[in-house]
């Protein structure tokens, strides 16, 4: 009589026991899917454990776990509020997941929704965590709060008269048995709090790299606060089918708001702009076809800074490689407004436009000058030199379709530097050849204005004629274009010595610039002051001509 | 005890659609009758708003991809077809080996029916699809496509809040958690040609395979063989038992 009294009291500490756990294990379910910062998605490394390591290695399963074979990460908030219902489970748990929205024009440094989490209140009859008092008020601080769930996990007590009712059936109020069922209602709690509206906040706050203009909060307490009825219309209902015990039920509901999509995947702070440091486009000089975009960003940024240096002046003084070469010239170009930089072209090999234009001498050498003009600008960059050669290998596989890129001595109107006769193709070859510093005729009659730019040149200096390029005669237009080649900064490896060399040997390029172009092209090769490539390129081009 | 069956409602997906559908019914499933200690896994789907959640096992990982590598070979070579997987739970009894029969006694307390309708992709998709995991299967059916995403997703949520009620509403059938054993054993059953080797029948909730059927068969067989086609009652009666008999087993 005694043992079976004493087994009585034991199973009924023991149905105590499972009650104040359920509650626990309830609230680590549905805190450690709504908590951002307290949740086991952001360790999705260490989720998985299969089943045999976890029974083997029980080390790594703490006791609390084992309660209800539910395995789940820590949630401190899940612990530090549960403490009321260890004592009394006869109070229900009330879970109110609150839905903050921060107001235009937030100060995200003073905003901290881990800190506003942390504060909390707790006392035997309010356990309260996520807002103090003063922060609850709709508006306060311009912060919208909104009720987005609430759940209810509560221990119903059966009156006396209704436990005495049910011995017929005091077989399905075993422990195992009650304790199989209590598995299997946190089993199913825990995929329903993943299958609601409020879980897509979670989790885009939980992998969003943006700065959201919401969050989620919580606040834990043992009494319901009744909505109005223009709130409840807007919440539904999902309620879990109740265990029975032999001395009362456990019963888990929720009721929740069906959210609008743009809450969740509401465009928050935009990220600020980066510059692509690594972006891998086409290979470098393997192909006609279009050239990266942020490599033209980052020459455009140097040729700013270039600009705007104290030191940089169109003095002949010595000065960084990257910076000696033709800087006069790219003064004068640099400070016209017009076609910063274009887009990455479509491939040059496709361009109608170009194979239309490509017996056309005149285009040629007007390209070659914008390109120049575009190696000035570049500094020394590499990818100027991927202009560079890209052009060349343009001249080379074209050679054959057109009457080449030829420098023609004597055929006036088409090697003019009228525009327009060639601009549309330079349009056309620039939209193929994607230039940061795009130079347009206008840039060209802008340095005009600049004489100083062009002291140094010598003949190169001729005013410009508004307008248009100066209209000289060929060999003095051939030379100045050959000068601003042979100011171009070598390329790649050979940047650093055939800038030097292009610079001490400017007045002789000069002067036998305006003399021969044939004798221009073979002091250039004999200078190694431009690239070897484009210098044979040239040599060979002018010999064809001439 | 009974077979409690559920039958769950019937979602047209595409045949790329599938991989995903599947693994997020039949985890969904699992999961809630993984008694054992678990340590849950969150799973993302890629074509839906959707998280399902694993049991963690590896073995249970495997199992549910191979047969559902295999539904969708079978889809495959039978597009555009209603069908139907079924995830059935069980205790294994007892063997009681006879000398003409092996019959392995397998008792199922619980059965779900996974009810597709499934429409194949253009040739020249299919052959794509099966050796990726979700494929984009072309431009041209994008718009209806993107269209019917939602009203799938909203059908694959209602499956999963079905499975949930059933599991909730339905309990007293579970048997009892065995030590060690982390999931109840389960098969899952897919549509396949017709076979000799094995039928199955399901009879009172208790479900004995055997081999007898293939004995009967093989028997009638060989009187068919021995017919001489003038008799035609019997003839008449094979037919009809024959196809009765082939009812009952099923695919």
């Amino acid at each position: 009589m005694a043992s079976s009294h004493n087994n009585m009291h034991s199973e009924a500490a023991k149905m105590e026991q499972i009650v104040t756990e359920f509650y626990a294990k309830s609230l680590q379910i549905i805190l450690e899917s709504r908590s951002p910062y307290m949740s086991s998605r952001n360790f999705s490394g260490e989720q998985t454990l299969s089943p045999s390591s976890s029974s083997s290695s029980s080390s790594s399963v703490r006791p609390r776990d084992k309660w209800f074979n539910l395995a789940l990460r820590e949630c401190p908030a899940a612990l530090e509020n549960c403490d009321l219902w260890r004592q009394s489970n006869s109070e229900p748990m009330v879970v109110d997941v609150i839905l903050v929205q921060r107001p235009v024009g937030w100060d995200q440094v003073n905003f901290s929704p881990k800190r506003d989490l942390v504060r909390h209140f707790s006392s035997k009859e309010r356990c309260l965590v996520g807002w103090s008092s003063d922060q609850e008020e709709l508006g306060c601080e311009g912060k919208s709060e909104k009720i987005v769930e609430r759940w209810i996990v509560q221990y119903e007590s059966r009156k006396a008269s209704d436990c005495s009712s049910g011995s017929r059936r005091s077989s399905n109020y075993a422990l195992h048995n009650v304790y199989k069922k209590s598995i299997l209602l946190l089993r199913s709690l825990y995929v329903t709090v993943r299958l609601l509206p409020g879980y897509n906040i979670f989790r885009d706050l939980n992998s969003s790299g943006q700065i959201c203009t919401f969050t989620l909060g919580h606040r834990v307490s043992s009494f319901v606060e009744p909505f109005t009825r223009k709130e409840e219309a807007e919440f539904q209902r999902f309620g879990f089918t109740p265990v029975d015990t032999s001395s009362g039920r456990l019963c888990i509901s929720v009721l929740y708001r069906s959210l609008p999509s743009d809450v969740c995947s509401e465009p928050s702070t935009p990220m600020s702009p980066q510059f692509i440091p690594d972006y891998v486009g086409k290979p470098i000089g393997g192909s006609t076809e279009e050239i990266p975009l942020p490599s033209y960003v980052t020459l455009l940024t140097v040729v700013i800074a270039i600009v705007t240096t104290p030191h940089f002046s169109p003095s002949p003084s010595p000065s960084p490689p990257i910076y000696i070469p033709g800087r006069h010239l790219s003064t004068g170009l640099l400070r016209s407004e017009s076609a910063p930089f274009s887009l990455p072209a479509p491939k040059l090999a496709n361009s109608p436009a170009l194979s239309s234009k490509h017996r056309s001498p005149s285009p040629p050498l007007k390209i070659t000058r914008s390109n120049t003009s575009r190696i000035d600008r570049s500094m020394g960059q590499i990818q100027t030199g991927e202009a560079i050669e890209k052009f060349h290998s343009f001249g080379k596989d074209d050679s054959r379709k057109s009457s080449g890129v030829k420098l023609s001595c004597n055929s006036s109107p088409q090697i003019s530097f009228s525009r327009s006769s060639s601009r549309s193709f330079q349009d056309d070859f620039d939209d193929e050849y994607p230039c940061p510093f795009d130079v347009e005729d206008v840039d060209v009659t802008d340095s005009s204005s600049r004489p100083e730019s062009f002291d140094q040149k010598g003949h190169l200096c001729e005013p410009l004629e508004p307008g248009g390029y100066p209209k000289k005669s060929q060999d003095a237009a051939v030379g100045a274009f050959v000068c601003m080649l042979k100011k171009a900064p070598p390329l790649r490896q050979d940047f650093s010595g055939s800038v030097n060399l292009s610079e001490a040997s400017r007045p002789e390029t000069w002067s036998s610039t305006t003399q021969e172009p044939r004798q221009i092209s073979d002091a250039t090769s004999s200078q190694q002051g431009v690239s070897v490539s484009i210098t044979s390129f040239w040599s060979c081009s002018i010999k064809d001509n001439c | 005890m009974n077979c409690e069956v559920c039958q769950l409602k019937e979602l047209e997906v595409e045949h790329y659609e599938l991989r995903e559908v599947l693994r997020c019914i039949l985890h969904t499933i699992v999961f809630q009758r993984a008694l054992g200690l678990v340590r849950p896994k969150d799973i993302d789907l890629e074509l839906f708003e959707i998280t399902y959640v694993q049991c963690g096992d590896a073995e249970v990982e495997k199992k549910i991809d191979e047969k559902i590598e295999q539904f969708i070979s079978w889809v495959e070579k039978h597009p555009n077809k209603k069908s139907q997987i079924c995830l059935s739970f069980y205790e294994v009894k007892s063997k009681q080996p006879s000398w003409f029969t092996n019959k392995i006694e397998r008792l199922y307390w619980e059965q779900w029916y996974v009810n597709l309708n499934v429409s194949q992709l253009p040739r020249a998709h299919s052959i794509k699809s099966r050796h990726s995991k979700v494929v984009d299967p072309g431009e041209s059916a994008s718009e209806e496509r993107s269209a019917r995403r939602p009203a799938l997703e909203a059908s694959l949520r209602d499956v999963l809040f079905q499975i949930i009620k059933f599991v909730n509403e339905k309990k007293d059938h579970v048997p009892p958690i065995s030590e060690g054993v982390i999931y109840f054993p389960f098969e899952i059953t897919i549509p396949r040609k017709r076979s000799l080797e094995n039928f199955n029948l399901v009879f009172d909730g208790r479900k004995i395979v055997f081999k007898v059927a293939l004995r009967n068969y093989f028997l009638q067989f060989i009187g068919l063989c021995f017919w001489d086609g003038y008799d035609k009652e019997n003839a008449a009666d094979w037919a009809s038992n024959h196809a009765q008999l082939m009812e009952e087993l099923g695919s």
